[in-house]
């Protein structure tokens, strides 16, 4: 396997890369994961999957894993998938938005998934039907919504959906914004400054802003030492804040009169209200702020297919039972990642997969009309401060008193001590965690 | 205290199957915790070609040991110290039990029935 193995980023094993490796005949037959090619007995009961990211993906395997004989679909409208894992590496070049493209083949082929690609429009609780753009219905038993993140572009005057796309890339989905922001990150002029807005909570990779922030300030560090970024943060404290503060101290002169980089509070004015794109200025409750680069990463709710299926509540996300994640609102459906309200859980992509084997486990025993088990969910976040400086956050959770909540002592934050082994060990684990994670999630 | 007198009081305590106490829940299945770790250590602990070592195959022993050590910060750790400290005894030893069962190789060279075997063989049995 060592073809595949030697490969960094790019995990996901397809059908040309089996061929690669195996030969075509040994592909031809029925899978040489000795994935079954099976039919489904008419009367199995259907589960189906909206979207293919982090959650749906997850789920699908996991439920493969508790359940052998349930027919499993996924819906998901586009046939590859950008992961948002890493990247913010991509906007300073550390790798490129190939690495971190997969798609659901080996997730159809070894777990005998049946992938659909369609946009879901709309669902009937009532008959337990979903419809799809290309006009098709799917019946379910059981039907579970993974679908990610909207933004907020009304809270933010001279901002919308369309700029986004053009001159002021927000980038907090990967694709073709990241490349935009990464081509105006270059072409910040010697002195220049740069702008990021982060959102108000609760938002998609809490860390992810700040991250960013700390590759622009390594970046002007190495290629343009008198420019100097600005984070205009709406929040007065965000997460991992200490370990992050400490390493902008260290490396990019946090705090000094050479800082690259500044941080305002929301205290201080930081929140961001109107964009003046004609002039390169943002309005703050604090005054106006001129820039050459402008990213703002709006504040968030649930995705829009979560809030046009009627799953969300007032808050803009979608409750759920704690121990099974089915919604509050309708039977019989499950909303896992980011569009959940999940509690102390960040919403990243590992509490996504954390959450869809929790319900994957929920599903299968529900369909066998058993009762579900103990739930136990987990979440790690590694980021990085520098390109070899990682900070991270850890945390079990259980279901007490009814919220998703700190297991035992476990909720914590990289120390901040003198060791310099920490933070550059940090950085290894983060690089092994993404490899790692995008095969439990896809392969 | 020794890690000696830790692991022994550890054993001594999972084997007595610990009831829930007041509020609080019975211990999720190893499974469902084991599979939390494969973020980072491979599903079903399954990966041996990256930093964080490989869980799958473990003897239990070890599993534990080294767990118990993590949480009484007697064994040096970037992050484990903090994950281990969301488990107790019981739970350690679930966990510890069902990776010692798991296939020795790379995940990706694993089918499903192979790995579906390994899960039945220990939902049957569970003791070490
Ligand atoms: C810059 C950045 C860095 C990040 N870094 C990390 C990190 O290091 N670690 C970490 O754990 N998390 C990280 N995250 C967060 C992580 O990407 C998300 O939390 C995770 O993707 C959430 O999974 P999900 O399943 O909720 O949504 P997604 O993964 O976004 O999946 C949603 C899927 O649903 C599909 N979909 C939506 N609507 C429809 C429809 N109508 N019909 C069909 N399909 C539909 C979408 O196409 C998409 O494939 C990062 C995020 C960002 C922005």
């Amino acid at each position: 396997m060592s073809q595949l193995e030697n490969k960094t980023f790019d995990q996901k094993i397809t059908r040309r890369d089996l061929i690669k490796v195996f030969g075509a005949t040994a592909v031809a037959g029925t899978g040489i994961f000795g994935a079954s090619s099976k039919a489904f007995a008419k009367n199995a009961q259907h589960v189906v999957v909206l979207g293919g990211g982090v959650g749906g993906s997850t789920f699908a395997k996991y439920l493969r894993f508790a359940d052998p004989d349930v027919k499993i679909t996924i819906i998901e409208q586009y046939p590859e998938y950008i992961t948002c894992l890493r990247s913010n590496d991509v906007i300073v070049g550390m790798h490129t938005l190939d690495e971190l493209t997969f798609n659901l083949d080996t997730i159809k082929s070894k777990y005998n998934v049946n992938v659909v690609i369609d946009k879901v429009i709309g669902a009937d609780y009532d008959k337990k039907t979903v419809r799809t753009e290309k006009g098709e219905t799917f019946s379910y038993d059981k039907l579970v919504v993974s679908p990610g993140i909207d933004f907020k572009f009304e809270d933010y005057e001279g901002y919308d959906a369309e700029m986004a796309e053009g001159k002021f890339p927000h980038a907090y989905k990967a694709g073709p914004q990241t490349l935009e922001l990464r081509r105006q990150l270059l072409a910040v002029p010697k002195g220049g400054t740069a702008i990021i807005a982060p959102p108000q909570n609760p938002f998609r990779c809490p860390p992810g802003p700040y991250e960013r922030a700390s590759f622009f300030a390594e970046h002007f560090k190495k290629h343009n030492p008198t420019a100097k970024l600005i984070v205009l943060d709406p929040k007065d404290r965000f997460t991992k804040d200490g370990p992050f503060k400490k390493a902008w101290e260290r490396l990019y002169g946090y705090k000094t009169d050479n800082a690259l980089i500044e941080w305002v509070s929301g205290s201080d004015g930081g929140r961001v209200v109107r964009l003046d794109a004609e002039n390169m200025m943002v309005e703050t409750d604090g005054g106006d702020y001129k820039a050459d680069l402008i990213n703002i990463i709006p504040n968030q709710r649930a995705g829009v297919l979560a809030q046009k299926i009627g799953l969300t509540n007032d808050s803009g996300w979608c409750p759920i039972e704690r121990n099974t994640m089915e919604s509050s609102l309708h039977k019989d459906v499950y909303v896992l990642g980011d569009s959940s309200i999940a509690d102390a859980m960040p919403k990243s992509g590992y509490s996504a997969n954390s959450q869809a084997k929790v319900c994957a486990r929920a599903v299968a025993d529900t369909l066998k009309g058993e009762q579900p088990g103990t739930a136990i969910y987990s979440n790690v976040c590694y980021s990085l401060a520098g390109e070899n400086y990682g900070v991270s956050i850890a945390a079990i959770y259980e279901v007490r008193d009814g919220l998703i909540q700190p297991k035992g002592e476990s909720a914590g934050v990289s120390p901040i001590t003198d060791k310099v082994t920490q933070p550059i060990l940090e950085a290894v684990y983060q690089k092994n965690w993404q490899r790692e994670f995008v095969k439990d999630v896809f392969s | 205290m020794k890690l000696q007198t830790i692991f022994a009081s550890a054993l001594a305590f999972a084997f007595i199957q610990p009831a829930a106490a007041e509020g609080q829940n019975p211990i999720a299945s190893g499974s469902a915790m084991a599979w939390q770790c494969a973020p980072c250590h491979g599903t079903n602990g399954q990966e041996f070609l990256e930093a964080m070592p490989p869980l799958a195959g473990m003897p239990a022993k070890q599993f534990t040991e080294a767990m118990i050590a993590y949480r009484e910060g007697t064994r040096p750790a970037i992050i484990m110290d903090r994950v281990a400290r969301g488990f107790n005894d019981a739970e350690i030893e679930a966990m510890a039990v069902w990776f010692e069962k798991q296939p020795v190789k790379q995940w990706e060279n694993t089918s499903l029935t192979e790995s579906q075997n390994a899960q039945k063989a220990n939902s049957t049995g569970g003791q070490k």
